[in-house]
């Protein structure tokens, strides 16, 4: 082989590490930035469904739109049919526990703080497997309005 | 001959009818905001209503919001002319005021009485609603109150 042959082959060798991943390397995480809102005063979302593919971050920020009514709310995702059970959770802890599910409960799977009119808030959780995912607002009465849907996607 | 000046007279009158109607339910210059105001305030009655029958002590609470959310239809009305804001905040005030005889009747535990109290309350909300142009009211029901305790509609 000429030194040129030699040299033209090292050149060349980067190029077959591209779209090479050693087994058991797992690939990068994708990030998600999702945003929902308060539909201003109303009791409801905006938007009703959110989508993200599974296993990634997502950056997710809620708004509380609202300008008159001095309520609050907060987005909570939980397992799949557990929403009402949650909902009721954070019932019965009671206005002292802020009206949210107690720490470390299992069905909820990301929440955030419970917001003031105007307040927003970032929280950060990865996706769950595939499948559709209820979240709701867990302030006494305010489930059977503010409520959606996260569909995540197999990729 | 009578049949045709009874058709005249039934014209006329249909006529008469139709131009007091829309003289009383004229144009706000600022529809959308007023229509937000209406569907804010339908909103806080649908959570009002769904207080019935097991929850009476929270609607204190609701009539709390409904005072609150009167304030967007008072800021919808402010770069209106005099008479018609005068006449838009008198029967917004009726209201209010059904609201709080709502929240005071609650106190009672008295079903029935707080059923009657809502209807009264119903029944301002749709005066207020008649001022405005059809396209842009949110009557009492145009929200639907959802059976509490149960599961969000979309599950």
């Amino acid at each position: 082989m000429t030194r040129r042959g030699v040299l033209a082959g090292l050149m060349m060798l980067p190029a077959a590490f591209v779209g090479y991943r050693a087994p058991g390397a797992s690939r990068p995480r994708p990030e998600v930035n999702l945003t929902i809102s308060t539909d201003g005063d109303l009791l409801a979302f905006k938007p009703v469904e959110l989508t993200c593919p599974t296993a990634a971050l997502v950056h997710l920020t809620f708004i509380h739109t609202g300008k008159y009514i001095s309520q609050d709310h907060d987005w909570v995702l939980t397992l799949p049919d557990e929403a009402n059970a949650v909902d009721q959770a954070a019932l019965r802890a009671g206005e002292a526990a802020g009206y949210v599910a107690p720490r470390g409960d299992k069905r909820v799977l990301a929440a955030t703080r419970m917001c003031g009119k105007g307040e927003q808030v970032r929280i950060d959780f990865i996706a769950p497997a595939p499948g559709e995912y209820p979240f709701i607002c867990t302030y006494p009465g305010h489930a059977a309005f503010m409520h959606g849907v996260l569909h995540v996607t197999a990729s | 001959m009578i049949v045709i000046r009874k058709t005249v007279i039934g014209l006329l009158g249909s006529f008469v009818l139709v131009w007091a109607q829309s003289a009383l339910a004229a144009e706000p210059k600022s529809p959308q905001d007023v229509h937000m105001a209406l569907r804010i305030l339908a909103s806080v009655y649908a959570d009002m209503q769904s207080k019935l029958p097991n929850q009476l002590d929270r609607i204190p609470h609701e009539n709390q919001e409904f005072h609150e959310g009167s304030a967007a239809m008072r800021d919808a009305m402010a770069n209106e002319p005099a008479d018609y804001k005068t006449k838009v905040l008198a029967a917004l005030d009726q209201a209010v005021a059904a609201s709080q005889a709502v929240s005071d009747t609650s106190a009672s535990h008295d079903t029935v009485k707080v059923m009657a109290a809502l209807e009264q309350l119903a029944a301002s909300m749709h005066s207020l609603n008649e001022l405005f142009p059809e396209a842009i009211r949110a009557e009492p029901g145009s929200v639907p109150a959802p059976v509490h305790g149960g599961p969000p509609p979309s599950q």
